[in-house]
This record gives structure tokens, sequence and C-alpha cells, in this order.
């Protein structure tokens, strides 16, 4: 049987190689007629086979429909040849069915001129064996190597190289020829190289090895492995020889490819790090307020867009201590609903900004000389709102959907730039420059920074000190909120939301520098990098670690939890930092006794 | 010449850029009381802060020898390390422990028992009492031990820091204006008190005061510093006649 | 008791007699009067229990106390010495469970859930309860001594302080999350059977056995409450308090303020610790969710609640908030925290000195309630206030 398949393969392949251009006045269509018409099986799986290494649209769409048992040979009632048709569409109450003419896709009409509407059971349905199927697999996977679309050819040609098939050579060859875009040419190369591993002599094997070595990419990686096993056992030296330096070459792509992804990772990582921990910086860093209920401000963030993209869905019903509260929605959707987010941000920075304006004058401002009591209040209404979100919007996780534009890629020499981490990174460099806009650009900024500077000179030069207070902590939240409706769209949105960040981002404010922004962005990069790198290194190191006297095991073992390992090394960094600059990046100097 | 128990040589000390205290020459005797003036801003509290080990110099050489000790190195020192040594500070505001008794001030103050371990098994002694008890009427706080220093009036707050001061026993003692928010009486008992303890000990005293200050100078040195460095140096009434220094300083102060 | 350092004032006496005969008293009940009830059957075993469990987070309280109320150092990671202490002896416990576990074998269940055949080589020195103990005091202490040296030598004070110890705790606790660390992951360790070769779950000898664990917290607890309110009278106490009122004059006054800390850090880690230890066998299980940072704020409530900078009050706060907390956990799962919360804020705002506090705040007030009907000067409360 595989025999069989075989030898009509290599005969497909010779049909497509010297017979294409013979039959290019024939469209596809019109093949797949003629085949459909034809008598024998094995007459169809040649004409079939003919198809190969041909790109038409209706060859995928033929194929399919013939394997779903939807062609028919429809014989006209005066005894005319039989016409091949598809039949489309859903069936009526009669159980009729739209014809298609499958010659050239027209629809069948009766000589009146009206389309023809058939019952299955009435026609002679057009038969396909196992055989066939696979011939029509064989010109379907070929299919895609003639799509206008480059990504398409590139998936296709990668399916064909990984299969290592001797047979997909010629078409391959072939198309190297015609091609002209270079990523797909070098596509086609590696495909080429790696099926030309499995070739018998030795020199197209070194040739092949070559060719993976010059282009060194990570999916060739274990097929050269495989090569080097194999010529190891079977004692080819030279070929041996050619796939270390393939792997060589493959191996310092590869450390490339995750170097600069760690980095990327690590400005997004940053990023993220950056936006939760700016309202921090305002708050703790300009006014001196541990606001532990920082993290729930986030969370009044991330809620409110889960509340905005609701109204613009289908409404949501809010369960409010015994009562409901429903909601009703636009019910948009496509592109519309997917603008919801470009609603949710102002929405998400007002409702914190609004928490937190609330907060400072019922709590905060009585405790500005108090810090460690503010600290300690401000725990209290993160218990207390932690718990209403829970009886709000219960104890789970709500959904927030992503916008779709935020799942693809982009991929520049293998190295993967997630649209959702370009869109952290773009977000994070924003919202700094708006920091940077207000504080340095309005009256309100202006304000601010005199009275964080020196209160009771403010006060005296006539600055309503309350009032700036009271919008520098609105700001502050706001910013939390912004960090929420940010954080909803690359993770959960739960009532704990705020206590996985609050750690973190007092770290980075601790270690930029107490009221300095530009330490914090310099602090929240620096923690970020210094995570994803050890996050990426740590299990390469693990063995070393074994050596360490006692705990070497133990430390080894650790090491491969490279997140929680990375997270603790992190810390014990930021602690020895400190040893060196106790008061972060940039020093707030003070020149009074107890301060 | 007399042995130096205090030296500075040639300190700079800069703060984000500005010259806090600049190429800065100063010897202080053993026995001597030396009254430092200058107008706000001239380097006075920094200079304290550079000998007390708050804050360390970017050049420059800051030694203490008294007779009986080897020569120190100031720079190198934590500030109580250097308290240790024997020279003690009065603030500027006074710093007290407001929620100690005055009591506790002085025994927390007393020369000896400095260790962690040490302090948990310390007794006082009956000289000890003696002293503190002394110490109480030199000051005038004797009926308000058990007060809390923080329900003190300014001006005892002050005496109780010069008690305090005094209780630490140093050889040298470094004085920021001790008169400020005392009465003119108070004032003066503070200067002859001061007068008292020079001889036995050495003083430095910061001052603004110029009443104050030429009570307390007579014969003694006055040093003006300005900008960070010393501006002149001599006796009260030379001091006062320097051209220089009536531009920078007294001349301003006279007019009112 | 001779005070040679600090001679106080009539008041101060009297109230020093008050509480100590107040401790006297409830020292009586809690060691004495309680476990014979419970002998008796009058209080039964899971009340005993319970409160074995607040004596255990009043010295966690009390640690919390000596430290923020005394030396003016707000540690937030006083949870992590609690359970690092509860870690260490729980080893122990864990290794007197013997081949009764779930799966029959002589190792710990987790460890054959791991697939562990032979016991890991930290693990094995555990059998000895000696040196479970001298884990107890050693592995807090270490980590204490070495966090806080780095700390103090670098003059990390205030809220750094205590976002850096929240910062070790939570670490601390992401890493005894991990099954790696071999110490039981997220279910950490239950189900002890044995403490002493006493049983812990026989129907006969469990709730003698508990009873003795009872009696022996409450005498931990005298003892550490006794030897605070020992220090707190010497010198040692004075430069403690001046430390938290004024720690850059400290260092005028000749005192190596970092040492102080260091030493009364240290000090409270092992106080915190011999509580978790205390607390492992009486509540049967230990796992990582005692580190969460919410933990260590609670025990600072209680510290607040109770009143700082006295030694009565943790103590009460620990005991009097837990059992609020039992109580309303159940009356109302719901709104509990919300309860706490509040609570927690208004003392903070309201009252500062916690409940210890409340007589002498609620004196002036009864005064003036009093004052008219006495007969005395008839002013208004109005013109008064």
């Amino acid at each position: 049987m595989r025999n069989t398949i075989h030898r009509f393969l290599a005969l497909a392949t010779l049909a497509l190689t010297c017979a294409g251009v013979g039959t290019a006045a024939e469209t596809a269509r019109e093949t797949i007629a003629r085949a459909a018409l034809a008598g024998s099986d094995r007459a169809q799986r040649e004409i079939i086979g003919s198809l190969a290494g041909r790109s038409d649209a209706a060859i995928p769409e033929l194929l399919d429909a013939w394997k779903r048992d939807e062609l028919f040979l429809y014989a006209p009632a005066d005894g005319q040849a039989p016409v091949p048709v598809q039949l489309t569409g859903t069936p009526d109450a009669a159980g009729t069915r739209t014809a298609v003419r499958i010659a050239d896709g027209a629809p069948l009409t009766d000589t009146a001129g009206q389309p023809l509407r058939l019952i299955p059971s009435d026609l002679k349905a057009v038969e396909h064996t196992s055989g066939l199927r696979r011939a029509m697999k064989a010109v379907l996977d070929l299919v895609d190597l003639g799509s206008p679309d480059p990504a398409t050819r590139i998936k296709a040609i990668d399916t064909l190289g990984k299969a290592q098939a001797a047979d997909k050579l010629p078409v391959l060859r072939t198309r190297l020829e015609s091609e002209t875009d270079d990523d797909v040419r070098d596509k086609l190369r590696e495909a080429i190289a790696l099926i030309e591993l499995k070739a018998a002599d030795d020199a197209t094997r070194i040739a092949a090895l070559g060719v993976l070595a010059d282009l060194h990419t990570l999916g060739s990686a274990d097929f050269v492995e495989a090569a080097r096993r194999e010529a190891e056992t079977a004692g080819r030296a030279e070929i041996v020889a050619a796939a270390r330096t393939a792997q060589r070459a493959i191996e310092g792509h590869r450390s490339m490819v995750d170097l600069f992804g760690t980095l990327f990772r690590g400005a997004s990582t940053g990023s993220i790090l950056l936006v939760v921990a700016l309202g921090l910086a305002i708050t703790f860093g300009l006014m001196g307020v541990i606001n532990m209920a920082h993290g729930e401000m986030i969370a009044v963030g991330a809620y409110t867009t889960y509340l905005v993209q609701n109204l613009f869905g289908a409404g949501v019903v809010i369960p409010f201590f015994g009562l409901s509260l429903a909601i009703p929605g636009l019910g948009l959707s496509g592109g519309a609903y997917n603008a919801y987010f470009i609603a949710a941000v102002p929405a998400s920075f007002l409702a914190a900004a609004v928490v937190g304006v609330g907060l400072e004058r019922s709590i905060i401002r009585f405790l500005y000389r108090r810090p460690l009591e503010s600290l300690l209040a401000t725990w209290g209404v993160s218990l207390v709102l932690q718990q209403v979100f829970r009886l709000v919007f219960g104890a789970n996780n709500v959904q927030v959907s992503s916008p779709s534009y935020l799942s693809g890629n982009w991929t520049i020499n293998e190295i993967i730039f997630g649209w959702n981490r370009v869109f952290v990174i773009g977000f994070g460099i924003l919202i700094v420059f708006g920091i940077w806009l207000v504080l340095t650009k309005t009256p309100l900024g202006l304000l601010m920074r005199a009275v964080m500077q020196n209160r009771g000179m403010a006060a005296c030069m006539g600055v309503r000190t309350e009032r700036v207070n009271m919008l520098t902590f609105g700001l502050g939240s706001g910013l939390a909120g912004l960090a929420g409706a940010f954080l909803s769209q690359i993770g959960n949105v739960g009532p704990s939301l705020g206590q996985s960040y609050i750690v973190d981002s007092f770290m980075v404010v601790v270690v930029g520098g107490v009221g300095n922004i530009a330490g914090t962005v310099i602090s929240a990069f620096g923690i970020g990098s210094i995570d994803q790198v050890l996050q990426q290194y740590l299990p390469s190191w693990a063995p070393g670690m074994a050596g360490v006297p006692f705990i070497g095991s133990f430390l080894q073992n650790l090491a491969q939890d490279s997140a929680v390992f990375g997270k603790i090394l992190v810390l014990g960094m930021i602690i020895l930092f400190l040893q060196w600059r106790p008061a972060g990046i940039f020093v707030t100097r003070s020149r009074s006794l107890e301060g | 010449m007399p042995h130096p128990i205090l030296t500075v040589e040639d300190v700079t000390k800069t703060y984000d850029g500005f010259k806090a205290i600049s190429n800065l020459t100063f010897y202080l005797y053993e026995g001597e009381l030396r009254t430092v003036i200058g107008p706000n801003g001239a380097g006075k509290s920094t200079f304290f802060d550079l000998i007390t080990g708050r804050a360390r110099p970017d050049t420059g050489k800051i030694e203490y020898g008294p007779v009986t000790n080897p020569l120190t190195d100031l720079t190198r020192l934590k500030e109580y390390e250097i308290n240790r040594l024997g020279i003690g500070r009065k603030f500027q505001t006074p710093s007290v422990y407001v929620d100690h008794s005055v009591w506790d001030n002085l025994v927390l103050s007393l020369r000896g028992t400095r260790g962690v371990f040490a302090t948990i098994f310390h007794r006082l002694d009956s000289t000890q009492r003696d002293r503190i008890d002394e110490l109480l009427k030199l000051i005038r706080l004797a009926d308000k031990r058990h007060w809390k220093a923080g329900q003190l009036a300014h001006g005892e707050k002050q005496w109780l820091e010069i008690g305090m001061l005094l209780a630490s026993d140093p050889k040298v003692l470094l004085i920021d204006e001790p008169a400020a928010g005392m009465t003119d009486e108070e004032t003066h008992r503070t200067g002859e008190l001061l007068i008292s303890l020079a001889g036995k000990h050495s003083l430095v005293v910061v001052e603004h005061d110029m009443t104050f200050v030429k009570q307390i100078a007579r014969q003694n040195t006055v040093t003006v510093l300005h900008q960070g460095s010393v501006l002149c140096e001599g006796r009260f009434d030379e001091v006062q006649a320097h051209p220089r220094v009536r531009e920078v300083y007294l001349g301003r102060g006279k007019k009112n | 008791m001779t005070d040679t350092t600090s001679p106080s004032t009539s008041v101060n006496r009297t109230r020093f007699r008050a509480e100590l005969s107040a401790v006297g008293v409830i020292a009586v009940l809690l060691l004495v009067v309680f476990p014979l009830l419970n002998a008796q059957g009058v209080v039964s075993n899971f009340t005993l229990g319970v409160w074995g469990k607040y004596l255990c987070y009043a010295l966690l309280a009390l640690s919390v106390d000596m430290l923020w109320g005394y030396t003016g150092l707000l540690s937030l990671g006083q949870a992590l010495f609690f359970s690092l202490g509860g870690y260490m002896h729980g080893m122990y416990l864990m290794r007197m469970i013997g081949d009764l576990g779930q799966y029959r074998m002589p190792i710990p269940d987790f460890l054959v859930f791991l697939g562990w055949k032979t016991l890991p080589a930290f693990w094995e020195p555990f059998d000895s309860f000696a040196f479970a103990m001298v884990m107890v005091v050693l592995v807090p202490g270490v980590l204490s001594f070495l966090f806080g040296y780095l700390a103090f030598r670098s003059r990390i004070k205030g809220v750094y302080f205590s976002i850096l110890t929240q910062a070790l705790t939570y670490a601390a606790m992401i890493m005894f999350f991990r099954n790696n660390l071999l110490m039981g992951g997220n279910n950490g360790f239950t189900d002890f059977k044995f403490i002493l070769g006493h049983s812990l779950v026989d129907p006969v000898e469990g709730p003698k056995t508990m009873r003795g664990l009872f009696i022996a917290t409450g005498v931990v607890l005298l003892l550490v409450y006794g030897l605070c309110r020992w220090l707190s009278t010497t010198k040692f106490g004075l430069v403690q308090r001046a430390i938290r009122d004024g720690e850059n004059r400290v260092l005028f006054s000749g005192y190596a303020a970092a040492s102080f800390k260091l030493f009364i850090f240290v000090l409270c880690a092992l106080i915190a610790s011999v509580g978790g230890a205390l607390y492992v066998p009486l509540a049967g299980i230990i796992n990582p969710e005692e580190m969460k940072p919410e933990k260590s704020l609670e025990a600072v409530v209680w510290v607040a609640v109770g009143g700082r900078g006295t030694l009565v009050g943790p103590i009460l706060g620990a005991v009097g908030v837990n059992w609020l907390k039992s109580w309303a956990t159940r009356a109302f799962p719901d709104l509990w925290l919300i309860f706490l919360g509040a609570l927690f804020i208004l003392v903070v705002l309201f009252l500062p000195g916690g409940l210890v506090s409340l007589p002498s705040r609620l004196a002036p007030l009864w005064k003036r309630l009093r004052g008219p009907s006495a007969g005395t000067e008839a002013a208004s409360p109005a013109t008064k206030g």
C-alpha cells in the first residue's frame, strides 16, 4: 500500500514538473471537474495529483467539499453528458440545495435560466477512496506554497521541511527558483537542507549542514542534533564535524535571541512595575504617606475597566448586599466593542482618584505627621475595600477580555515581540511622559512640588496646602487606577489583585529614592530586567550551585524554581543595594536632626 | 604653644555643589573657651556636624588629641564613638528625650555604661545619684525631676540639655546657641556657667547674641566664620573692629 | 522590687502595682483554674485549644510591641519569625508521625508524594526534640541577626524598615509555598501524632497533652512578660525608648543605637519564634499562609488595639481581637474583614493609646459627668469644653 502511494506521489510530482505548463490553460476548477468525471479511481488520482503546486483558492474549497460528499454528477434530463456540481447552502424544507457547477463556479441553471435546486438523494455522488484522499492531502499540502501571503507560504514550507519527506524536494526547489521574498527563500533553503539531511550520500548531507549553519535557525536545532547522533553511530566523522559547526552557529544565535528576548521581557516587566509604582511614587515619594491601600486603588481601576467593558457589551448584574443592581449594556460588538478600553482608561483614573480623594479627606489628612500610623490605618482601608470587592464582584476573578489587537506579535530575527508587551511598554512611556508634563508644566505641578518641599513655607506664601494635598493624593490614586486598567489587560482581575503588586511597588519606590520620579523609572526597569535575567538564566546556573558547601543541593533544588528564587535574589540585591545607597538611587537630603 | 585638643585643617564639605565648609582650618586648645560667630549660612552647624561625625568632610583633617590620649582621626569614627572619646554637643534647638523624665534624661547622659549588655545590668550607685542631684541643682530643675522633659519650658529644656552635656563629663563641649529662648537673667547665668567650665573643659560656643558673646569672650579668642571658612580670629574688640567683619556681619548687626 | 535606675512617682508605682496584681490574678486563672476546669470537663477541649492559640498570639504581639511600642521599629516580619519557629518545631512533630502517615512510609507523606524514598539529609537531625528546639532559636535568630545587621548598619528606619521586613516575609512566603523547598509546600505540616512520646490525638491522652501544652504556653508567656517588664525598668529600657523618641540624639549621647536595635530585633524574633513553636502542636498545623503579609499586620492591629508601649496592652489586644475574630467569623463571615479594618482605622484615628489608655481617657469625662451631681462647681460641660 505504502509503495503504491510513493509511486503515485513520484508520478504526481513528475506530472507537476513536466506537465505543469501543459495544463496551464485548464483552470483548477476544470481539472477537478474532469477528475470528478473520470471513471476509475486511478485516473482520478492522477488528475488530482496534477494539481500539486498550484495555489488556486478553489482547490482546497472543492477538495474539502469532495471529502464531505458534496460533489455530485447531475444528469440533465435529455441524456446529455453529466455535469459535476457542488451542492452548497442549507437545505430548504424540501431538502433541496443550491447547485454550483464545478467547472466554472457558476450556479447551475435550467433551460429557462432559473437557478436549479437539487436534492442530494436524486444525484449520483462522486466517490472517494482512501487513496484518493491521500492524493488530495498531498495536493493540499502544496497549495499553501503558492499562496500570495508570505506568512502562509513560510508556514507551509516549514511543515514540509520538518516532515523531511524526500518527495517534496523537487517542488521546493522549483519554488526556490521563482520565489522573490527573502524570508520565504531562507525558509525554503532551510526546508531543503532539512530534507537533505536524510540524503544517502555524505556530500549532500554535509552541504545541507553547511546551509543550516549559515541559516542557524532555532527550529533546525533538533534535526541537526539528530543528524549528528546518527552520524556518530555510523562513524561519519566529517558529518559529525559539520553538524557540530552548525550546532555552534545555532547556539550562538540562540543566546542572542535569548538575550534580546530577555531584555525585551525585562523592559515590559519593568514597565508593569513602573506603572504600578508611579502612583505610589507620588503618594509615598512626594507626600510621605504610606498608602497600604494603594493596591486596592489599582483594583478599583481594574474593576472600573471591567464595568466599562460590560457597559459596552452585554451589561452586568452586580449583587450588592442582597440587592441586585442590573446595569444594561450598549450591546456593541466588533471594533466599537474593542474601543471600550479607550473609554475605560479615563474612567478608571477618575474612579480611583475619587476614592483616593475620599480616603485623603476622611483619614489620611489627620496622619500626615505620623507615617507609621498612616501605614496602619490605610491597611485597615485596604481590608475593607478588599472585602467590599468580594461582596460586590464576587470572590473569584472577573473576566476582562483584552481587545483583539493585543494578541498578535512581531517576529524579528526569531525574537518574538508580543503586542501585549509592546503595549505595556508604550503605556508606561506614555504615563511617565504625562506625569512629567503634569509636574513640570502645570500650575498644579508647581504647587505640588512647592508643598512637598516645604509645607510651612508654601502655606506662608498663600498656597492652600490642604487642597494641594488632596489633589496630589487624588493624582497618585488616579495613577494607581490607570495601572489597574492596564493590569486588567494582561492578567486576572480579582479582589486581591492589588496585594500581589504592593510589595513590588514599594520596593521600586524605595530603591528609586523617595520623592524622585526619575529614580522610580530607573529602579523599575532595573528591577524588571534583573528579575527577567534571573528567570532566564537561573536554571542554567543551577548545576553550579551544587558546589556551595552545606546548602549546595538545597540551592540547586531552589534554582529550578527560577521565578521564585529570582524574586528572592532580587530582594537580597535590594537589601544589599540599600547598604550602599541607603536613600535609594537619588538622595533627597534633610537638615533637621530627626528626619 | 599650648596643646591643640582639636585640630581641623583644610577641611572642605560640599552639599550638592554648595560649599558649606571650604578650606577651614581651626585649632582649639586645651582649656580654651572659644566663641564662634558668623552670619546665617556661614557653616557653623556644618562645622559641628563634621567634628561630631554627623557629616564626613570631603577633604581635610579633623583630629582629636587631648594630652592624655593618643591622636585620633575623627573623620573615620561614628557619632557615638566620637561622643565616647569625650566630645559632647548641645544642639541649636533643644534636643532632650521628651518622653523621659528629667531624671532619666540625666541618667541616660551620665558618663559610663554605654554597651548593650552593660546597660541591661546597670544599676546607679550612690556617687552617680549624688552627681545627678548636684546637676539638678545646678540647672535648677531639682523640683521637676519627675516631670517629663517634654513638659518643660523652652529655656528649661536648654538648661536640661546643658545638664545632660555636663553629665557626660566631656573634655570638649560644642555648644550651639545656648542662650536662645532664655531670659536675660538666665542668659547671664549660662554665661557664668560656661566661663566656670573653661580650664577644666575646652569649649566651642556658637552664638548670635552679641551681649552674650561679649560676656563670655572676655580676653578669649573669637573666631568669625564666613562662607565656610575663617574670616578672622582675635579678641572680641579686635574682631569687632575688623573692617571685613563689620561689613559681612557686625555692620548689619549694629544697625538695630 | 527596688528600682534604682528610675525613681517612680507615686502614681507610677500605684499603676505598676495594679498591673502586677492584675497579671498575678490572670496568671492564676489561666495556669491553674482554666486547666482544672478543663480537667473537670467544664471547659471543652476545643475552647482550651483555642485559648492556647490566643496565648501564642500574645507572644507574637509582645514581640511586635517590644519593637514598635518600645523601640519605634514597626516590623512587619514578626509573622515570619513566628512561622519559622513553628516550622522548626513542626519538622520534629512530622518526624514523630513515624510510619503512621497515609502512605505508611517512614518519611513524611508529602515527601513520599514528591517521590522521595529516603529522608533528605537536612531533615534527619529533627528526630531529636532538643535539636528542633535549638533550631527554633537558631534559625530565626540568625536570620534576624543578618537582616537586622544589614538594615541597622545602613540606618534603614521608619517606614523603610517596615517595608523591607514585609518584603523579607513575602520572599520567605513564596519560597515556602514551593514544593522544592521540601517543607510541605502549600499544605505545610499537619496530622501530628506525638510530642515527646505523648499522643496528641488519642481520645484519652490527647486532651491531657493539650492541657500540658496550654500550661507550658501560659508559663512561657508569663516568663516573657516578666523579661520584658524587667528590661523596661533597666537602663537598657531607657535607651530603648530614647531610640524610639530621638534616635539621632541617642547617637550623640554615645550609644550605638544600631547595636541596641539589633539586640532587640533578635530578641523579638526569638520571642515570636517561641510563640510559633508553641502554636504548632496546639493548632495542629503550620503552612505558608501564616507568613502572609497580612498576618504580620494583624499582629500589629492587636498591639494597636490593646495599647502599644505597654506590656498588658498587646496581650489584651491579641486575646481580645482573636476572640472577637472567632466569634465574628462565624456570626458575620462576610462582614468580619470590614469590621476589623474599620476597628483598626478607628483605633488609629481616635484611640492611639489603645484599650489600655481608655480608663485614663475616660477619667476626665467621668469626672465631668459626676461633677455637677457631686455638688461641686456647677460648670456646664459646654463652657468647660
